[in-house]
Formats: structure tokens, sequence, C-alpha cells
């Protein structure tokens, strides 16, 4: 359609604009069907610009942004989603009391345990066990209390594999029902008070920290637990474990390690396993030299030995040489050294005392100095005093607190703490996520961002929901899978974009592409505009 | 109201980083120029390179970004090597060591020839890799870490071109320290970097706890140090070398006590012959604060080490890990029980319940491959198989 009408154009144009040149100075008027054809042309020029150009360079240079449930963010990263409680369940048992004596024990240890911090993160539940006791919550500690013929003060011991406080007292008519609950009130607050500051201590610093307000944490605490925290690695749901011999010469080429860990650190390990898991490497590395760029050993005449300074052992390891990269796959090495010093330099010790030191997330160095016998190949029993070090040193490295004096209370501790440490990064995280979209307004947010975003936070939930129940175990895997989505979800890889261009190069970019297109079209709306007034001036 | 709570947290935020130390140390090495006559930025970044490694930063929290081979370059008349000095005694690229002293070894290279890329670089700070990326090529670092940041190559106006086509701008670096941070992916941050209008690179950031230092003014050049004549082009730029000078000499080891204001005051006109430039205000306290840092936070790996005290638990370990054995004895006769019970013609594989365990585990699919492919049916399938395609080529020929 548009040819014919074209061609009519230019044929009306043409031929009496080229012969009346010279003569007229003006063109002759148009017919108003030509001057219409032309509108339609122009306007078919810029319909097309309207209706395909601009829809096509919108929706190929947007970016996709999917929605994420800001506001939900926004309460986790300020602390509001969740009120941070811990209920700790304890079981009294007896074979020796009346099961309704052992009610009213309970209910009024209870009391008093939660009049004296009814503000504070941990609630005591205490109750008496019979047989039909509702299996709902995990039982934190169980007090199986003994009754003795001969009346003297109550004592308790902790059994360190399982959580249960023994407890011994005399007759019931002796003791006196107040006494025994004052004694036990005073053990359970013994037991849990390190756990509660450290939980405090997480709390504190975070936006959770209205929940923590209860509890006051000393100095002196304080400094302890950030110690502690600083010598223990990030949470991992894996972990290596490196085992390294380092040999100054040739000897002992060989240590018995596959039976010294099955005998020290596996057990270990295996009661740790409900909380990370563990991938265990050895090596053995002979003629290991130490780094110049410490002093080294100095000799002491006084003790005819040779010392380590303090300042060397941070430099201790050799980066360069020593082949501690580490392991392949994800989560962090923890790395245990243990230094064997050539014959020219025995007995090496520290300046200090002890042999044996941690450096802080990386691992633990000891040193031994070999007997005579013990030469060629280091034995079990040589390795019995190192394994326990290394276990010592493992334990505090992944973050178990050191008290209360249980293995087994140690380690539903730390599941509690973890617990807490997870829900409070991963609401960090999602905060994080949420200011960085807010913020860098150039950046894609694909799809699976915000499944996983959705993920985190009813994992979350849930996490916190079990955790308000006592329900520790399942808390803290709810949190480890909220945490993990939470970090998949802030590092999509496909969120890297080229995000800065200046306004320079866009201009660069567009004009050469545009400017030529653009401006006939321009010129031409622009004149048959003022020429459509004109008409239209004239007409009226 | 808001703003103020915020800015409350932000304190105390603040606060609960600067009682912190740190606890791993880390360096980012970036050159970001290929080609023969830009030696002297691959002999930089080596020689910072070796500086960090000198100084106890692992090889693996070393990030190395190369995008040429010098030492295997055709014009190199000194195959193999690569100097930063014209008297050519220490070679960057394999130190053989002199006499005596034994050598530093090689180099381990991150990233190289094409991989060095804006893209690569902003994924590498802000950790976002596809899962299948390697990680001894990713910056692993937490709250806990100190990353030494440094860069050179050619640059502008608030921009560093890499490999003559991208060019990274201040904007887009500011952004990727700024997903650091929001993720705490640092403790402290040391921002150097030597090119042309270095100092234009820093403005732009605006995320806490970072210490910036550039080589050069806005409209200044930053000039190369010297060249030697024998390899034929420059050998080093004389910002780093000023560095170096200074690292040399005054760090020999792991226990020397400088600060980093010694550094920067060394950076006069008369030796860098550009006005060098330091930014302090990102960081808490201030030039004053930033200054007393020790210059081995950042360029060494070294952290507090706690002495263990003694053997005094040695005894209630023992103890308890008696009983843990016996537990896990119990547990093992326990779990061997119910496995003889559920199939009692298969030996219990549990021997030691140990993470061995699960690697035998894992191993036994092959064999049971192996098991499956010997039945006579399965045989009999593949013989009559390749008869009939035998038959087949057969007839067809």
């Amino acid at each position: 359609m548009a040819e014919p009408l074209q061609g009519t154009v230019i044929d009306k144009d043409a031929t009496p604009a080229s012969e009346k040149a010279d003569a007229v100075s003006v063109a002759p008027p148009e017919s108003p069907g030509s001057v219409w054809t032309r509108r339609i042309i122009i306007l078919a020029f810029w319909a097309v610009v309207a209706t395909l150009g601009l829809p096509h360079w919108i929706w190929t240079t947007s970016i996709y942004r999917a929605e994420l449930p800001a506001e939900q963010m926004t309460r986790w990263s300020e602390g509001h989603a969740c009120d941070l409680k811990y209920p700790i369940h304890v079981a009294l048992e007896t074979g020796s009391l009346p099961l309704d004596q052992l009610k009213a024990i309970a209910e009024k240890t209870e009391n008093t345990l939660n009049l004296d911090n009814g503000q504070s993160l941990f609630s005591f539940q205490i109750s008496a066990l019979d047989d039909h006791h509702n299996a709902t919550h995990e039982r934190a500690l169980t007090a199986s209390m003994q009754q003795q013929s001969t009346s003297k003060a109550p004592s308790a011991n902790l059994l360190s594999m399982t959580p249960t406080l023994e407890l011994t007292h005399g007759p019931m008519d002796s003791i006196g029902t107040d006494n025994l609950v004052a004694f036990l009130v005073n053990e359970l607050q013994q037991i849990f008070k390190d756990e509660q500051a450290s939980i405090t201590y997480l709390l504190r610093h975070s936006p959770f920290h209205a929940a923590s307000k209860g509890f006051n944490l000393g100095t002196e605490a304080t400094k302890a637990i950030e110690k502690r925290t600083t010598r223990a690695f990030k949470y991992s749901s894996t972990y290596h474990v490196t085992f390294s011999l380092f040999a100054a010469s040739a000897s002992p080429s060989a240590w018995d390690i596959e039976e010294a860990l099955r005998q020290y650190i596996k057990p270990l390990l295996r009661q740790l396993s409900t909380v990370s898991d563990f991938q265990i490497d050895t090596q053995v590395q002979l003629f290991a030299s130490f780094s110049p760029s410490i002093a080294g050993p100095q000799y002491d005449e006084a003790t005819n030995s040779y010392k380590l300074l303090q300042s060397d052992l941070s430099g201790f390891i050799n980066a360069a040489e020593w082949p501690l990269s580490p392991s392949i796959g994800s989560g962090p090495t923890l790395n245990m050294v243990l230094y064997i010093p050539g014959p020219g330099q025995t007995p090496l010790l520290l300046e200090t005392g002890g042999n044996s030191w941690t450096i802080p997330q990386w691992g633990g160095v000891q040193i031994l100095n070999p007997s005579e016998k013990q030469a060629g190949r280091l034995t079990t029993s040589d390795l019995e005093p190192v394994m326990l070090t290394f276990a010592d040193q493992l334990i505090s490295l992944l973050g178990v607190p050191n008290s209360p004096p249980s293995l087994a209370m140690r380690i539903a501790s730390l599941k509690r703490e973890r617990a807490t440490s997870l829900i409070l990064s991963a609401s960090s995280t999602l905060g994080a996520l949420n200011r960085l979209t807010r913020k860098l307004e150039s950046i894609a947010i694909p799809p699976s961002v915000a499944t996983s975003v959705d993920e985190t936070i009813s994992h979350l939930e849930q996490a916190c929901s079990n955790l308000r129940e006592g329900r520790y175990q399942l808390a803290f895997e709810n949190a480890r899978t909220a945490e993990a989505e939470a970090e998949k979800a802030f590092f999509e890889p496909s969120m890297v974009g080229q995000v800065y261009f200046p306004d320079e190069h866009k201009v660069a970019v567009y004009v050469p592409l545009l400017g030529p297109m653009a401006v006939p079209m321009i010129m031409s709306a622009l004149k048959e505009l003022k020429s459509f007034r004109q008409a239209k001036v004239k007409t009226s | 109201m808001a703003p103020l709570t915020s800015l409350f947290a932000f304190v105390a935020l603040l606060f609960a980083f600067a009682i912190a130390t740190h606890t791993s140390n880390w360096a980012v090495l970036v050159s970001t120029s290929r080609f023969w006559f830009n030696y002297r930025h691959l002999a930089n970044v080596l020689s910072l390179y070796r500086t960090v490694k000198r100084l106890g930063i692992p090889d693996s929290q070393i990030i190395l970004m190369l995008p040429d081979d010098m030492a295997c370059n055709p014009r190199n008349s000194f195959p193999g090597t690569v100097f930063n000095d014209k008297s050519r005694l220490l070679d960057l690229y394999d130190d053989k060591g002199q006499g005596e002293q034994k050598g530093m070894g090689g180099i381990e290279v991150d990233y190289r020839g094409n991989e060095v890329t804006v893209e690569n670089f902003i994924r590498l700070l802000t950790d976002r890799w596809p899962s299948s990326q390697p990680s001894s090529k990713r910056l692993m670092t937490d709250d806990r870490s100190n990353i030494l940041i440094y860069m050179t190559g050619h640059g502008g106006n608030e921009f560093l071109k890499f490999q003559d086509a991208e060019e990274i701008s201040s904007f887009d670096l500011a952004d990727a320290f700024e997903q650091m941070w929001e993720k705490k992916r640092y403790h402290e941050l040391l921002f150097m970097i030597d090119t042309c209008q270095a100092n234009t690179m820093y403005p732009a950031f605006y995320t806490p706890n970072i210490i910036a230092t550039g080589s050069s003014a806005k409209d200044q050049s930053s000039y190369s140090h010297h060249a030697d004549q024998d390899v034929g082009v420059a050998v080093i730029d004389r910002w780093t070398y000023t560095n170096l000078e200074f690292l040399e000499a005054r760090l020999n080891g792991t226990a020397s006590d400088v600060r980093l204001g010694e550094l920067f005051d060394y950076y006069t006109f008369d030796r860098v012959h550009s006005e060098a430039g330091v930014r302090y205000d990102l960081f808490p306290g201030g030039a004053e604060a930033a200054r007393d840092r020790r210059i081995l936070d950042f360029f060494g790996n070294v952290q507090g080490v706690e002495v263990d005290d003694g053997d005094a638990e040695d005894g209630s370990w023992r103890e308890d890990l008696e009983k843990l054995k016996r537990f896990v004895e119990i547990a093992e006769a326990e779990e061997k029980r119910m496995a003889a019970k559920e199939s009692p013609s298969e030996p219990a594989s549990a021997q030691d319940g140990s993470i061995a365990e699960g690697r035998q585990k894992s191993g036994r699919p092959a064999r049971d491959m192996a098991k499956g492919g010997e039945s006579w049916l399965k045989q009999a399938v593949g013989v009559g198989s390749l008869l009939a395609l035998g038959a087949a080529w057969v007839v067809i020929k």
C-alpha cells in the first residue's frame, strides 16, 4: 500500500517543481490527499517505534528482579521476628521417694529457678519422671536422686557421657524438702550459668539483644567468652581434620596414627557428629625446616635445652614449604601438627613452658622430644599424650564450651549455641541481601534467590518455634538449613552485574546507533506538526 | 527515629568489630596488563607476592592474578625469570636462593591469562561463584580476616584498565566492597593501587574499616623506577619499589613491629615522583588508629597464639576418653547385633565404626557392578548381540 502512494507523492512533487522552479518561488499547493498520505507515513514510522522498538528496547535492557519478601526479611534482620527463649527440661527421677513428694520438689524447684530470672533467656521446666512422661521435648538433664540412710549434706555428681546428675541426699525427714530444693536450684544454676553467659554474649551485639537483657555479663566472663569465640572455627557442616607429623630430620618416619586416632580421636568425633561431619587426613613430612622469618630455637645453657621464643610461635608454621594447604571439598580444615625436632636441637621447649599451642581458627601445634627408642617409629602409647592434647585442642577449636564438666552436656550446650548463632547469621544475611538489592538497583535478582529466601524464612520460623519448645536438635537442624539457604541466596552466582555504567558511556553507545534514525524522524514530525498548525490557523 | 536506631545499631556493630581481633590474613594481588612492555606490572605484583609469602601468608590465602607470563615470553633474554631490579639478584619467578640460603621456590598463580577479567575479580571479592569453582580460587574470608588488596596496571580517572579490553571503575569496586562488608567478609582491608591517577580509585569507597593508598594524585602519572638494559624494559614502578624498599629493610621477620604510618610516611615525592595518597576516614579511629596498625596485620599472617596451659586437664580427659571408648564399643556392638539380625547372611561391615567406614561403603558399588556382570544371562545377551551385528555386516556387504 505504501509504494503506490509514495510514487504519487514523488510524481506530484517532482514534476511541477522542476518545471516551474524559475518561474515561481513557491511550490504549488499540495493536494490534501498527498498531505494526509505523508502524515500517515510519518505516523506509521512513529507507530513502529512506539509499539515495537520501545517495548523491545525496554524488554532487552531491563533486568529481572524477583520480588523479595522485604518486610519479613527486615523483621528477621532487625530481630523482631523471633523472641528467643531457651526452655530447659529437667526430669527428676528417684527410686526412693513417693511420686507426690517428687512432684512437690519439682514444682518448688521450678518456681524458685524461674522466680530468680523470670526475664532471662533460660526458663526451667522441672518435672517428676513417671511412667507416662510426654516425649514431645528433649530432656536437657535428668537428675537422679538417691536416698541414703546416713544423714549427710546432699552432694551431686555430673556424669560425663550422659546428661545425668547423680544426686545423693540423706533421709527426707532429716534434710527437709526446702534444703533439698535449695541445693538442687543451686546445682542447676551452676550447670547452666556459663551457657547462659555465652548465649547472652552472642545475642548482645546482635539485633536480637532485647532477649538477653535479663542476664548481667561481667567483664571477666566477657573476656573468657571472647577468647573462646576467637579461637573457635565458624560453624560448618563439614570439617576436615588433618593430622601432620613434621620431623626435622629423617626420623621418626612413621607413626601408628590409625590406631591412635581410633582410640583417642574418633570416639570424640563420633559424639560430635550430630553437629558436623568430620573427614580425617594424615600425613608425614620429613626434613621439615623452619621458616626463614623466625629467629628459631635459642640454646639455653642453664637447662641444656633449646627454647622457642614466644614471638616465634605465630610464625612457627612454615606456610611456604609445609604442605598444609586446605583439603579439597567444602568446609574448613583443622590442622593438627606434631613437630619432632632434629637430633641437634633436642630437647626443644617453649620459652613460656608447655609444649603445645593453639592457633585460633587454624589448628593446634605440638612439639614432641622423642626418646632414643622412639627414634624410628612412634607407637600408639607414645602418641597417647599427643592425642589427648590434640583432642583437647580439637574441642576448643570446634567451639565446645569448657563447662559443665560433662561432655554430653557440653555438646548439648554447643548445639544450642550453634543453633543460636546460625539463626543470627541467617537473619543478618537476609538483612544484608535486602539492603543490597535495594541499594544496587541495577543488580539482577533471579527467581532462585526468591525461592531460597522463602526457604530461609520458613526454616528460620521453624527453628525459632523448635527452640522455644525446647527441641534443640530439630532447631539446630532447621537453623543449619536456613543458614545454608541464606548463603545460597546471597552468593547466587548470577547476581554479578557490571554494575556501574557512567552516563557518558550510555551516550556513546546510543548516539551512533539511534542518531541517524532519530534525526529525520524527529525533524519530519516537527515540520509536519508545524504545517498542521499553520493549516489550522489559516482555515480558522 | 528509625535512622537513629539504625545508627545506634551501627555503632554497636562497629564496637563489636573493633574489639575483635583478626584470625587470618588474605592477600589479593592483581596485575591487570599483559604484553612484554608491561613487564614491570607483573614484576610489581610478584614482588608483593614474595613479600607477603615471606611474612607468612600461605599460598592458599594468596590470590594471585597474572594476565601474562613474562618468564616464558620469547622476548625475555633471561628465560624463566622475572626480575624487579637491574641487579638481577632476586628471581621473583623461581627463587632458588643464593648459596646457603634456601629460596622461596616458585609461584602459584590462581588466575592467569584470560581469566583476569573484571567479572572474575568482582566475583572473587563478592564470592559469587558457581559451585564448581575450586576453593583454591576463592576468597574464603570472614569477619575475622584482614585482606590486603594490591592492584597495578594502566588506569585513569576513576578507572583501572583490565587487559586492554575492559575496565573496572571505582564505583564498581566500591559496590563490591560494600557487598563484602554487608556479608561480613572482612575485618579490615588495606587497598593499595599503583597506576596513573591511582588516588582517584578510592574516593568512591563508602564502607568502613578500609585503609586505601594510591601512588599518584589526579592528573598525575605513576612512573617506573628504572629499566634494565638487558631485559630491555622497565622492571618496576616507583611507588611499588618504594614500598618494597621499606618492607625489605624494616620487616625482617614475623616478630618485627613496624606500623603502617611509618610506611605511609616513606612515600615522599622525592622517592615516588608523584603525590602518593592515603585515605583514613573510613577506618574507625581515623588516621591515628590506621597509622598505628601493624604492617604485619596486613602483610603477614600473624595472629595471637595461645600456649596451652600444660597438662592440667589430662587426667580427667583420659578418663573421659576411656569412657567414650567404652561407649562407642557398646554402640558398635549394638549396631552389629542389629545388622546381624536384619541380614544374617551378610557379615557386618562396621569393623571400627569410624569415618573410614563411609569410604568403604562408597567403594562397594564398583564391586557390585563387576559382580552383576558375571551373570550368564548377560554374557549370553552380549555374545548374541555381537553375533547379530557380525551377521548384519556380512549380509549387507
